[in-house]
């Protein structure tokens, strides 16, 4: 059944201690005495015992993230990945992935694809209700795609991920059949995500407000209290039944409550993890991995999200960037490479590809990303950029080649927004006048749905390849329901298309991953992205805690077989 | 005349160096403040760079001289409106008809009502962010001071005898104000515009910090103290220097002006 070919790099792994330069350690001197007395101060001792007793249950976790601040909870509505983060708490999907990338049962106990690859046949537990007291049945599956489906949900993730599937019906109360307008080759792995997660449908019947502030899932854990621009409570689920297949033996969920706080300053994340105030970090910087790799009290997850890598998005729609030779001249002068270097301090490696380096399809293809200024010149002049302005800038016609660059402060973190103000420097060199325009989330949201960028940096998780239909089919350009549309790079090309038609309708392995190597071929010849590294997904935890992992779906941390050991 | 003091002479040094800086800032620091060195960052203070260098390498004594003209320029300007602001209010309230007083001075109690700050951050709310509304902002903030003070200076004023006696000679209203009213009221003003400088200054750098005002990477301190703040554990010279630049030139602002007042007051 297994689709993916099976990737060793995917399971999340803890980094071992980094060497780092001579540059930083003065810097780290500093840092290590006020650590040490935050620790003295703080009230987290390491654990005495070694992590190798049983796990013991009872207690309330700490999270804090530093994602932006979910307008909902229920993951159908939008569908970002601070709501995947939390929803991993409360929601499962039908299927879920293993370490190495194989699909396996989760809500759904087996699986069958018709002959004609139109419709599948899913089997569901017997045995789940969700926390409201709804069984989990066909009907609850039904009403679930129904929700996704719906206009008035606003969807976008989920939306797309399920834009093949034109019926639902149940066969019986325990099988489900999905019908489809053509083949899916990235059903399942659709099928694994949070954003396509079982919620009861009864709640799914109240008011959008209420749904948001409450969604009901058949979890391991509930939400029950929402305290906006602080945090989010979630209690245990104590009829908890549905592991997904690769959860560790065991009675959990071993945590009374899980306090899921919003810290979005990086420096006072790291500080109230390192003073033992919070448990669990998410998107931790640079310089804070660097610093914890010296503190015994403290680990790491290291989980690159799977899907597309980080990359900037080159808007092909307007000008300047609808001439390739503009876009080649911008992707030649950027400096990438030694940013990455000073700013991550080697926790993030150079991508050269438009997928994730843990999707095994991915294709490389470092020559088009070399740093040349001059052939970036040359391009411009030959592009009839010939002129520039007393600022240094070219001009044509009168016009500055200007480059419109909304930042997502919620999203880029302080060293990405730090490597697009050097980007901005050397791009410079050539002549373009990138205005970087640092703004909130919804700010954002609102720049790309005018159409008024240039470049921008738009993170995308999918499970699977399939993603590279989302971002650059034609069909992207149109906005999902949301308003999001996820083409953000305005790739319009008909043969591209078709090559990513094909290849998520084709079951064969070996065909569908050479269709989908031609159409990342074409995009990276194309000059509409310009990759810069997986997106970066690390945790820091305290060892007290203990079963913390990753999911192998969206690599979302899951406190289901946490425990305290303190 | 007394001899100055080391508290009134310092602070016109350190005021004549930023206002150099401002002014022609390479004179002092000869390089570019937007200058990346990627593979230079986060180096410590040394011979090379002596207050050391920022995330993408830049030089920050390079980065504290250039920000001298927008971080001093916005702390001035939105005194300027200020000021502006509060002489109308101040005059209206002043010599209008009573009418004109009661809702002139209403007004200014309502704003009165708002710590300055906030008011700020209301109408960048409302504005939207940038060092042009943040200067507006500031300066909104800072007038309902100034307009109370300008207010009972003219109704003193009004009522002394060479304005009676104007009155009395037929002298019109612009040149009563011009002549009599408006240096009368200036040179208290002038006092409290030097102390009023300062606080512009820290409370446009807050804005700027905040991600309000001047957005980075352009070299104001407000922004460079933002920029910095992610490091603070473990680079503290990028945060320490743009600091101290803030607190130095607010410092010695409110200084001169201290002084200004009491030579006033004795003399």
């Amino acid at each position: 059944m297994a689709i993916r070919p099976s990737s060793p790099s995917r399971t999340a792994t803890s980094r071992t201690k980094t060497s780092r330069t001579a540059a930083t350690r003065a810097g780290l001197a500093i840092s290590g005495l006020t650590l040490t007395a935050l620790i003295l101060s703080g009230c987290a001792p390491a654990a005495d015992n070694g992590g190798s007793s049983d796990p013991v249950a009872g207690g309330t976790l700490t999270y804090a993230t530093g994602d932006a601040e979910p307008t909902c909870l229920d993951p159908h509505v939008g569908g970002n990945y601070p709501q995947a983060l939390v929803a991993t708490q409360y929601l499962e999907s039908l299927v879920s992935l293993d370490a190495s990338g194989a699909v396996i049962p989760w809500l759904a106990t087996e699986w069958s694809e018709a002959e004609d690859g139109l419709s599948w046949d899913f089997t569901l537990r017997d045995n789940v209700t969700f926390t409201d007291g709804e069984p989990l049945n066909a009907a609850a599956v039904q009403a679930n795609v129904a929700h996704v489906q719906d206009p008035a949900t606003g969807s976008s993730t989920g939306y797309l991920a399920l834009g093949k599937v034109t019926g639902v019906e149940a066969v019986s109360d325990t099988v489900v059949r999905f019908t489809l307008s053509a083949p899916d080759s990235a059903l399942l792995e659709s099928l694994s995500q949070p954003w396509v997660a079982m919620q009861s449908p009864a709640a799914l019947e109240r008011a959008k407000e209420v749904n948001c502030e409450s969604p009901v899932g058949t979890g391991p854990f509930v939400v029950t209290e929402w305290d906006r621009q602080n945090s989010i409570t979630l209690e245990r689920n104590d009829d908890y039944t549905s592991p997904p297949a690769d959860a560790a033996d065991g009675d959990g969920p071993y945590l009374d409550s899980i306090v899921w706080r919003f810290v979005p300053d990086s420096a006072t994340r790291y500080a109230a993890l390192a003073s033992g105030e919070v448990d669990v970090i998410d998107n931790a910087q640079p310089d804070a991995l660097v610093a914890a790799d010296d503190d015994d009290s403290l680990e790491e997850l290291d989980a690159p999200r799977p899907g597309a890598s980080n990359r900037l998005e080159l808007n092909s729609g307007i000008a300047p960037f609808n001439d390739v030779a503009v876009r080649e001249a911008f992707i030649r002068a950027a400096n990438v490479n030694d940013g990455i270097t000073s700013l991550f301090f080697g926790t993030a490696e150079r991508s050269y590809s438009a997928l994730s380096s843990v999707e095994p399809l991915g294709v490389s293809d470092p020559d088009l990303f070399d740093f040349d200024l001059e052939k970036s010149n040359e391009l411009l002049d030959a592009a009839g950029w010939t002129e520039r302005d007393a600022d240094g800038y070219r001009v044509k016609d009168g016009e500055r080649l200007t480059v419109t660059f909304p930042v997502s402060t919620n999203q880029s973190i302080p060293a990405e927004q730090s490597l697009f103000e050097q980007i901005q420097a050397t791009t410079k060199e050539a002549g373009f006048d990138v205005v970087l325009e640092p703004g909130d989330l919804s700010t954002w949201y609102a720049t790309l749905a005018a159409n008024e960028y240039n470049v921008v940096s738009a993170p995308y998780t999918k499970v699977g390849p399939d993603v590279l239909r989302i971002l650059y089919h034609s069909d992207g350009i149109t906005p999902a329901p949301s308003g999001y549309f996820a083409n953000l790079a305005q790739v319009n090309l008909p043969e591209l298309d078709t090559l990513l038609t094909e290849a998520s309708e084709v079951s064969d392995a070996e065909q569908r991953s050479q269709l989908y190597a031609d159409a990342q071929q074409i995009v990276l010849d194309g000059f509409y992205i310009l990759p810069l590294y997986d997106q970066q997904n690390h945790y820091l935890y305290n060892t007290a805690v203990e079963g913390l992992r990753a999911m192998p779906t969206v690599s979302t941390p899951t406190l289901a077989e946490a425990w305290l050991d303190r | 005349m007394k001899r100055p003091s080391v508290v009134e002479t310092a602070p016109v040094v350190v005021l004549a160096f930023f206002v150099v800086s401002a002014v022609a800032p390479n004179l002092i620091a000869p390089g570019d403040p937007l200058a990346i060195d990627p593979l230079a960052s986060f180096q410590a203070p040394s011979a090379g760079h002596p207050l050391g260098t920022d995330e993408s390498g830049r030089d920050i004594l390079t980065r504290i001289v250039h920000g001298a003209a927008p971080s001093l320029l916005i702390g001035v300007l939105a005194t300027a409106i200020g000021v502006g602001l509060g002489l109308v209010l101040g005059i209206v309230g002043g010599l209008g008809p009573r009418w004109l007083d009661t809702t002139s001075t209403r007004f200014v109690e309502v704003l009165f009502a708002f710590p300055g700050l906030l008011l700020a951050l209301l109408f960048i709310a409302i504005a939207g962010p940038g060092p042009v509304t943040s200067t507006i902002a500031v300066g909104l903030a800072t007038a309902p001071g100034y307009a109370r003070l300008v207010r009972s200076q003219v109704l003193s004023v009004r009522r002394s005898g060479y304005v009676e006696a104007a009155l009395v000679l037929g002298h019109g209203w612009w040149r009563r104000l011009l002549r009599h009213i408006l240096p009368n009221v200036t040179a208290t003003l002038f006092v409290l515009v030097t102390l009023g400088v300062g606080q512009s200054i820290v409370w446009a750098s807050s804005l700027s910090y905040l991600g309000l005002g001047v957005s980075p990477p352009a070299a104001e301190w407000g922004a460079m103290l933002n920029s910095g703040r992610t490091y603070v554990a473990s680079f503290w010279w990028m945060t320490f220097f743009p600091g101290l630049a803030i607190v130095l030139s607010a410092a010695a602002t409110t200084l001169l002006g201290r002084s200004l007042q009491s030579r006033v007051r004795s003399s």
